[in-house]
């Protein structure tokens, strides 16, 4: 195992010893699972109506789908993934490495000979991994009736990439945040007004009516939404690599520097 | 046989803090088996020295060599060669003692049996056995030293390097920690350790260091004359002061 996989292995270590990761995941699941079973219930209802129209949207549509993200239903109904994922990465991510320059313990990395991208990569990927077993089991509601139903499984597949993806360019910035900041407190703070901001950017340029301006490029639910709907192109996958590769970048810039600052 | 370089070279080395010099142009070798008190008042500058010995600060200025290698191009050197016990022993408060040295086991590189081993054998040598499953943050600052010197020794370093390894020990414990010290020098390993307090220094260094405003004012072998060596702390301490002043 290298470097990279016993920092990582030692942030998972940590994640799933405190209280927080454990607390986020039943408060999250369980409030996934209310969603569910209201989507389900409007699917239930909606089924004689659904059956007489041509074309209509079947079970993915209405349940699979809106269960990841409620950019493209914008209901009254409790939040999807994509929503609650702005809250809890940032809550995550803030002690990756604030927490471990707020206890001393980030030289102590240092000097066992662990780079400053192994430092940065380890920690990044033990969030990622305990994020993908978050967003696994919540597509896994889904999924636990797939049997009954006629699944479009490209169209999931393709969501629950735009999620992952979220997922990850989110858990990126919230590490870079944790490798600016002195406080964990701070880093959630400042990781989530990137989050919100990022996942906003364009609500001012689509009520001026714009579509496809620099704003709409620039916002994380331009592309979240296109893979929601089915649409997996290489300019979405690009700008999520973009995000990842950039926010990790400064996160190791950052550690790196931390031995000339002392 | 004499060996072509010493284990430790610090050549003009120079390293601000918070604005201000921390350690100026300081050189001074180490080599195999010997016992190096740096000692100094405080922020004197030994516990910068130590951090850019141990890896964890870069010099602004200067050379560090590790084995007769150049420690900025060759950080990863750190990892077998080096053992570090920080000030105030840091530690993670959430991990058990276990874990702790499980973690620093394989930040250094062990693997399966070897990390087992070397676990096994630092958890008896420090008489770690009681505190194995009790968390670090409940752990007195005594058993947190003795948990960062567990965690130094785990790799048997060649190089172990202490920032004042005695605080928070009783006097049991400062015992059984000089006993490790030396046991260390006797199988061939370089010990480097910061203290304030000369009593510590006399007991188990063969040869002491004082720095004084960042600089290295004294380089000699002890004789075990724990008067003259008093006399030349303070008149370094208190002649620093009178210059600062």
């Amino acid at each position: 195992m290298s470097s990279m996989g016993s920092v990582a292995r030692l942030e998972l270590r940590r994640l799933l010893v405190r209280p927080l990761a454990w607390v986020l995941a039943a408060l999250t699941l369980a409030q996934l699972a209310w969603r569910f079973v209201l989507l389900l219930g409007n699917f239930l209802d909606n089924q004689v109506k659904l059956a007489g129209t041509p074309g209509a949207p079947g079970y993915t549509d209405l349940v699979g789908i809106p269960l990841l993200g409620s950019t493209l239903t914008m209901g009254i109904l409790p939040f999807g993934l994509t929503e609650l994922a702005l809250l809890v990465v940032p809550l995550l991510t803030m002690s990756t490495l604030a927490g471990d320059r707020a206890n001393s313990t980030l030289p102590l990395l240092a000097s066992s000979g662990t780079s400053p991208a192994a430092i940065v990569l380890g920690k990044y990927f033990a969030v990622l991994l305990w994020l993908l077993g978050w967003l696994a089991l919540t597509v896994a509601m889904p999924l636990s009736l797939a049997h009954g139903t006629h699944m479009d499984s490209g169209k999931l597949a393709a969501a629950v990439l735009g999620l992952a993806l979220t997922l990850a360019a989110l858990g990126a910035i919230g590490v870079a945040c944790s490798a600016f900041a002195s406080l964990p407190a701070v880093a959630a703070t400042a990781s989530l007004t990137l989050g919100l901001a990022l996942f906003t950017a364009n609500l001012a340029a689509q009520k001026a009516g714009v579509g496809n301006g620099v704003w709409n490029w620039l916002s994380l639910s331009t592309h979240l939404e296109a893979l929601l709907r089915g649409l997996v192109s290489s300019a979405d996958l690009v700008w999520f690599a973009l995000v990842i590769v950039i926010a990790l970048a400064l996160a190791i810039r950052r550690v790196a520097t931390d031995k000339e600052r002392g | 046989m004499t060996l072509p370089h010493p284990l430790l070279k610090l050549d003009q080395v120079r390293r601000h803090r918070a604005g201000r010099p921390a350690v100026e142009r300081l050189s001074l070798t180490l080599d195999r088996g010997q016992i190096l008190g740096l000692l100094g008042v405080n922020g004197a500058g030994k516990s910068t020295t130590l951090a850019m010995i141990a890896g964890a600060l870069k010099p602004d200025e200067g050379r560090i060599e590790l084995d007769g290698q150049d420690f900025a191009t060759h950080p990863a050197l750190a990892r077998g060669l080096l053992g570090w016990l920080p000030e105030r022993a840091p530690h993670w408060p959430e991990l058990t003692v276990l874990e702790h040295l499980q973690a620093h086991a394989r930040l250094r590189g062990l693997r399966a049996g070897g990390l087992k081993q070397a676990c096994e054998s630092t958890i008896e040598r420090l008489e770690l056995a009681p505190l194995l499953r009790r968390l670090a943050g409940v752990l007195s600052q005594g058993q947190r030293q003795r948990l960062g010197l567990a965690c130094a020794l785990l790799h048997k370093p060649r190089l172990l390097v202490l920032d004042e390894p005695a605080n928070a020990l009783d006097p049991v414990q400062v015992a059984a920690l000089r006993k490790v010290i030396r046991e260390e020098a006797a199988a061939g390993a370089a010990v480097i350790l910061s203290t304030h307090l000369l009593a510590e220094t006399t007991a188990v260094c063969d040869r002491v260091a004082i720095l004084h405003e960042g600089r290295l004012r004294h380089d000699a072998a002890l004789d075990g004359d724990h008067a003259a060596l008093e006399h030349t702390f303070f008149e370094i301490a208190m002649n620093g002061k009178d210059q600062a002043a």
